[in-house]
């Protein structure tokens, strides 16, 4: 390869001569890039709402007491005080359902890049009493503010507020609240399984559109859930998120190592979700492998013809001198050429696409207007579409190139 | 007496056998001559004969199988491709029998493709001479046309100009009028020879033309690869007289 002002002025004019034929092939790559950052970006939204649908607004991981209480192998008989581990315990005591020094744990994990968020949670069942009726409602008690960063309830609201939830006061789905009759400001009372009751003011009615939140969750403080469940100053869970959903079992596996407590990942919980998006996956991969790979084909055969038709001025341009690998290198710059102005049509237009989809706002079931697709424009996808392209590019202009550098200049004096 | 000028290309011994698979098919046999600078040279014979393969030899363009190219006193024959690409870039001019312009460019552009090799400073230096060449062929308004739109003679007579834009040492033209009327024919070949005459730069053209044969300084005759007579070596301008 030899980049030089000889090689580029002729790749360069070889492309604007060949207008047309260069138009076409950028529109094959352009496209093959929109599609890569349009599927990409639409299907990894759809995957994204299932995950909040099905699994519920959840934390990526949860970290809660060990079912088996943890005790030092070093007290176990028969080890040194320095032994770590000697293996699984069964015939232990069963643990507390809580945790009592989750304020570190929250601060450790605080200090982990890898989690976004860190929440400490009271999870129980509670029974929801409204004049006769009652229904057995799952609770979460939470720091509102933090934990909104799992359940992105805010957004969602009806009415009232949901971060900043005083205490004494309940964030409901809005078909709980349609089922109770029940308003914003209304009063209702919380029974915990130790027949501890509270009453709770309404402060928050929201509308998520997973079912699992809508219909039977509630939301209150940290301080209410504790009460309620009689827990003192301890908690239930600590929900963690992470950026990528998709690594949630990595990240759980290795964090298991290193602590004494439980810990799933919504992976686990939903195993038939992570497969159906797995192979959903898989299916776009396929895709878009095809989609690129055609976009190759399509530089090669522009090349290829390119190097046929042009066969005598090349012979003439190594007769007069130029070296085999300037005549390979002006041949792969054209590709690398198609493949970057390709990138410069098509992740502009996949841009506006998604930005012209993000503003669709369409009624849902529940009445409520919401985006028809979540859409995030993800920086390192874009560069990934143009590197992958531009690389397919260089890649299928290698083989037309390799053949024009072999030209004989004398097959061509010849005439033949 | 001997002549003390370097030449600009010796051949000695050249022989040249092709082989395919197990044919094996001589076309030149113990070739050798030198040719000088500011020589017009003729090389003529009947088709098949070997004189287009012998052109090729003396523009490095095919390796002999026998024998030694010597341009301006250095060994060539033994350079690997690249270094053979460069004796043509920087010592050598082609002329063919079909002219090849580059379609994408303009009549300058193609003229300068051979100082483009060579860097932009190198094109920008060499543009005044060759707008001027150009100017002297009667191209002088067609600088900015495309080669599609000049006839075959003016064609060729930008290949002329263009095999001299590197300032070599040597031009090499192979049938240059033999695609053309005979009108437009002597027009390149008048060309040419007063190029060669003016620069001082040596012209070997290979050609089936007796009349243009007869009109050269010197002319190599060459019958079944062999060399049938190498023809007189113009004396240097001071035994001249």
């Amino acid at each position: 390869m030899k980049l030089s002002y000889f090689t580029l002025s002729v790749a360069l004019r070889h492309l604007r001569y060949g207008v047309g034929q260069s138009l076409l092939t950028i529109g094959v790559v352009a496209i093959s890039v929109l599609l890569i950052v349009y599927l990409r970006t639409t299907i990894g939204g759809s995957q994204v709402r299932i995950v909040q649908n099905v699994a519920g607004a959840i934390p990526h991981i949860i970290v809660e007491p060990a079912e088996r209480t943890p005790i030092g192998a070093w007290n176990l008989p028969g080890n040194a005080p320095d032994t770590l581990f000697v293996g699984e315990a069964s015939s232990l005591p069963r643990a507390q359902d809580k945790i009592e020094d989750w304020k570190q744990w929250v601060e450790a994990f605080g200090k982990d890049p890898q989690f976004t968020v860190v929440s400490p949670v009271v999870a129980g069942n509670v029974f929801l009493f409204r004049g006769a009726r009652r229904q057995a409602v799952r609770m979460a008690a939470v720091v509102p503010e933090i934990h909104d960063a799992i359940v992105d309830i805010e957004v969602d609201l009806l009415e009232g507020n949901f971060k900043r939830l005083p205490p004494g006061e309940v964030a409901i789905g809005f078909k709980l609240a349609r089922k109770f009759g029940i308003r914003l400001r209304d009063k209702l009372r919380l029974v915990g399984p130790g027949d501890r009751t509270l009453t709770v003011t309404v402060g928050g009615i929201y509308s998520t559109g997973a079912g699992a939140l809508d219909d039977d969750q509630l939301f209150l403080n940290l301080r209410d859930g504790q009460s309620l469940l009689e827990l003192g100053s301890a908690i239930s869970l600590i929900g963690l998120r992470i950026d990528d959903l998709f690594q949630a079992e990595a990240v759980a596996t290795a964090l298991r190592s290193r602590v004494p407590f439980k810990v799933r990942s919504w992976i686990t919980d939903n195993p038939s979700v992570f497969f159906t998006i797995d192979s959903q996956n898989q299916t776009i991969n396929l895709v878009l492998i095809s989609t690129i790979i055609a976009a190759g084909f399509g530089i090669a055969s522009v090349l290829i013809l390119s190097v046929t038709t042009k066969f005598r001025e090349i012979g003439i341009l190594k007769a007069m001198g130029a070296t085999p690998p300037e005549i390979q290198t002006i041949f792969v710059i054209e590709g690398f050429l198609l493949a970057v102005v390709g990138c410069l049509v098509g992740i502009p237009a996949g841009i506006a696409l998604l930005k012209a989809l993000a503003s669709i706002r369409v009624p849902g079931p529940d009445g409520r207007i919401r985006e028809l697709f979540l859409i995030e424009i993800d920086p390192g996808l874009l560069a990934f579409a143009a590197g992958v392209a531009i690389t397919v590019g260089v890649i299928a202009a290698f083989f037309p190139a390799r053949r024009a550098a072999k030209i004989d200049p004398m097959s061509v004096i010849r005439g033949s | 007496m001997a002549d003390t000028r370097t030449p600009v290309i010796e051949l000695a011994g050249i022989g040249k056998t092709y082989v395919s698979g197990d044919v094996q098919t001589p076309v030149l046999f113990d070739v050798g001559f030198r040719i000088y600078p500011g020589e017009f040279v003729a090389i003529v014979g009947g088709s098949g004969s070997g004189k287009t393969t012998l052109l090729n030899i003396m523009g490095l363009l095919d390796r002999p199988s026998t024998g030694k190219v010597m341009v301006e006193g250095r060994e060539v024959s033994n350079l690997d491709e690249q270094g053979r690409a460069e004796v043509r870039r920087d010592r050598l001019g082609f002329i063919f029998q079909f002219h090849y312009l580059l379609p994408e460019f303009t009549v300058i552009e193609n003229a300068l493709m051979p100082c483009r090799m060579k860097g932009p400073k190198y094109e920008a230096a060499e543009e005044p001479r060759m707008r001027a060449l150009l100017d002297l062929v009667g191209l002088g308004e067609k600088l900015r046309n495309r080669p599609s739109q000049l006839s075959g003679g003016q064609q060729q007579r930008v290949a002329v100009v263009r095999s001299l834009a590197n300032n070599p040492a040597l031009v090499l033209a192979d049938e240059p009028t033999g695609n053309l009327d005979s009108r437009s024919g002597r027009i390149v070949f008048d060309l040419m020879k007063s190029l060669s005459r003016e620069s001082g730069i040596a012209f070997v053209m290979v050609t089936h033309d007796d009349d243009f044969a007869l009109e050269a300084d010197r002319v190599i005759r060459i019958r079944d690869g062999r060399i049938e007579s190498p023809g007189t070596p113009r004396p240097a301008p001071a035994e001249a007289t």
